[in-house]
């Protein structure tokens, strides 16, 4: 009899009876929860030969490789996003969603191997029985087998095998053992489907389909399929009696409580923002000091024959930007290294409990609190930070208000600017500038929300917490240049070609007057000199209408760190060894100031150090964005810094000069 | 009674879920359904509970704790 039911996992069309097949090396998937292995079964699979890119099509980031299972040719291995149900909740889980539910599905899987986690096997069945309704082809590969003997649980590989009419093979990708019985059963597999091409598996176990109708079939359906996953429990699943708490219970009472949850959660994150500041530090003073010293130095005796403008532009444009990338490259390091030893181990899903409701207060999820701690340190690996995050609005909404979190760079103008004009309370201006930085990002947050976020309600907390583990090197080295060659292949270029392209405007001279021939000339007559002089008029209203600070906040697009360098260059003053002692430079501001505000030199400082505060950090942010957001959000969120900067840095000027 | 005032050490059966329709099915999908029992493991530094179900240990906040009815089980059953 034919079902009326609408199946909530089938497609609304019908199934076509082929499957599309890819040209070439059959493509099989590997699916599973997160947290179980995956990704580390797919690394130990896939080796050096891999990628990590958009699905076509897609903005969702996918890993592929190839991968040789057994004697014949290689298969196309795709590591599809994990998830606990084929019910989308995100882009991610869509195209898994997609790709396996859709038998006209471009790319669609030849093969599915399942990640079943053993010391966790009741949500991993209920995964399984869902990829099971779909009728896709699949090997289950059982995991943690090692944990769940610790623990006292046994899993019968061969009747859960003859439960689900699937092939199980346990494995332990840590220590590579179990993956060539894999590769053997998905050979076998592969070859089977070649003989029965054409002939479609209907739905292995439709619950969907066996469920009473009701006002919420898929709640029904979830609730028939646990019902099965308790079936085939009882009798692959075995329990040593007397398993209480576990090891990782026991440290949770105390990392998550009362007491001792926030003191941990603020150790750790001291930790990673220490990390990420002063141990990065000298690695990247030492990368640059090497770039600028011993490579400069060859470079410029290499080209000691050619002309001035070729050796300025290879030096000082090309050389440069390349050592400005590098000193990011130990930060990124770092910062990815704690990414993969906080996942790893498993403390990241316990800070988030942890702050979860703090974060909430703020509107924000509570995994957010990571990338905005580092961002006071630099906003780069902040950025990077933001795939922590499950929901990519969640990651778009975070990424657009990094900006606003003050990164350490930021402090070194105001420092300078503060001693000169405030003295003995510099400190005070300097704290309000970290202050404000808060208020921007909880009110920037706040405004975002309520306008292009909307959708995003205050989602309830339901974390899976994996149990701790010691991370592996293999897992963390795998996982750090991973996403740092996913760095450099983005930003690289970008910086690289930002440091040059302000080189050559500031190297190419402006009008007859000038008298100086390109590479030579004074910044004042370069065209750099003349675009910061057109900008200037611009900041009129915040009283800054000047172009030394209009040729400052220029470079300081490019990195905040170059900004004391201009501001010292466009006054031919020497850059102050210390800020305290500002000297000449120090007495050039002030009459800068002094005139373009009108004789309200204060109110402008602190307008000029507002607008350096929210307007786009530098370069390598917009990179970063770009890799993490895309362009649009990019472009958007770089609009909405500068008019956020501009409006701001006008209200203080206008309003502070009616005080001072 | 819900899960929300239990302390650490209780062992529960769930009855039903309150929440909205979106929650109560991603609950659903982490083992979180009619006759499934959990266990109190801990309470979380700013509120949430630490829970077992099964094998697992998922954390939810108050709201949600609060959204499941429950009935006391005797702690020597497993799920």
């Amino acid at each position: 009899m034919p079902d009326p039911r609408t199946p909530v996992l089938t497609p609304a069309c019908c199934p076509t009876p082929e499957h599309t097949r890819t040209a070439g090396a059959p493509v099989v998937a590997l699916v599973g929860n997160p947290n179980v292995g995956k990704s580390t079964l797919f690394n130990a699979l896939t080796g050096a030969r891999r990628h990590v890119g958009n699905w076509p099509g897609k903005t969702v980031q996918v890993a592929r490789g190839t991968w040789p299972p057994a004697s014949g040719t290689p298969v196309d291995l795709a590591d599809l996003p994990g998830t606990y149900s084929l019910v989308p909740r995100s882009p991610d889980e869509e195209l898994t969603r997609d790709l396996l539910v859709d038998p006209g599905a471009e790319g669609r899987p030849d093969l599915v191997v399942v990640t079943a986690d053993a010391a966790n096997l009741a949500r991993n069945l209920y995964l399984l029985a869902e990829i099971l309704e779909t009728g896709v082809r699949c090997v289950v590969a059982l995991t943690m087998t090692d944990v769940a003997r610790a623990r006292g649980i046994t899993v019968d590989e061969a009747s859960l095998a003859r439960e689900l009419g699937v092939p199980v093979i346990p494995v332990v990708p840590r220590r590579r053992q179990g993956l060539d019985a894999l590769a053997r059963a998905v050979r076998k597999e592969l070859d089977h489907a070649v003989r029965e091409e054409g002939d479609v598996r209907r739905p292995a176990r439709p619950f969907h389909l066996a469920v009473p109708q009701g006002d919420d079939p898929e709640l029904a359906a979830a609730e028939a399929r646990y019902a099965w996953v308790h079936e085939v429990l009882a009798v692959v699943r075995t329990q040593r009696a007397g398993a209480g708490l576990t090891l990782s219970d026991r440290v949770d009472r105390v990392l998550t409580s009362r007491w001792f949850g926030i003191p941990a959660f603020l150790a750790a994150m001291w930790g990673v923002f220490t990390a990420t500041t002063t141990l990065a530090k000298p690695l990247q003073d030492g990368l640059g000091a090497f770039v600028d010293g011993p490579v400069t130095d060859s470079a410029t005796s290499a080209l000691s024959g050619a002309p001035g403008w070729l050796r300025g532009l290879l030096v000082d444009g090309l050389i440069g930007g390349v050592g400005q990338l590098l000193t990011f490259v130990p930060l990124m390091v770092i910062m990815f290294v704690l990414l993969a030893l906080l996942e790893d181990s498993g403390y990241m899903a316990r800070a988030a409990f942890v702050v979860d409701r703090l974060m909430r207060r703020l509107g924000l999820p509570g995994r957010a609190f990571l990338p905005i701690i580092v961002g006071f340190g630099c906003n780069v690996p902040a950025l990077a930070g933001l795939r922590i995050l499950g929901n990519r609005r969640q990651r778009l909404l975070v990424g657009m208000i990094i900006p606003y979190v003050s990164c350490s760079a930021r402090l070194t103008v105001y420092v300078l600017f503060a001693a000169v004009f405030f003295g003995s309370t510099a400190g005070t201006v300097v704290f309000a500038m970290y202050l404000l930085s808060v208020l921007l990002v909880v009110g920037i947050g706040m405004l975002l929300r309520k306008t292009l976020f909307r959708e995003l309600r205050g989602e309830a907390l339901v974390l899976e917490l994996p149990p701790y583990r010691l991370p592996t090197l293999r897992v963390v080295g795998a996982q750090t240049w991973q996403k740092l060659a996913g760095f450099l292949r983005t930003a690289a270029g970008v910086i690289v070609a930002t440091v040059t392209a302000v080189w050559l405007l500031s190297a190419i001279p402006l009008g007859a007057a000038s008298g100086t021939s390109f590479g030579e000339t004074p910044i004042e007559h370069s065209v750099f000199g003349a675009l910061s002089r057109a900008a200037a008029p611009a900041f009129a209203p915040a009283g800054f209408d000047d172009w030394h600070a209009a040729a400052a906040l220029g470079t300081g697009f490019v990195a905040k760190e170059a900004v004391v360098a201009t501001v010292a260059q466009t006054y031919s003053a020497d850059e102050p060894d210390h800020p305290d002692h500002a000297g000449e430079l120090g007495t050039r501001l002030h009459e800068t100031f002094e005139r373009s505000s009108g004789g309200h030199p204060l109110p402008a400082v602190l307008a000029f150090l507002v607008f350096l505060l929210a307007y786009t950090p530098c370069m390598a942010t917009i990179a970063t964005q770009w890799q993490e957001m895309g362009g649009r959000m990019t472009l958007l969120s770089t609009g909405i810094q500068l008019t956020v900067a501009w409006l701001l840095a006008v209200a203080v000027f206008q309003i502070g000069s009616l005080w001072w | 009674m819900t899960l929300r005032g239990c302390a650490p050490g209780t062992h529960a059966r769930i009855q039903r879920i309150t929440t909205d329709a979106q929650d109560r099915l991603r609950l659903a999908e982490l083992g979180f359904v009619r006759g499934a029992e959990v266990r109190v493991i801990g309470r979380g530094a700013t509120g949430g509970l630490l829970l077992a179900l099964g094998d697992a240990r998922v954390a939810v906040d108050d709201a949600t704790a609060h959204a499941v009815d429950i009935e006391p089980a005797p702690a020597a059953s497993h799920a």
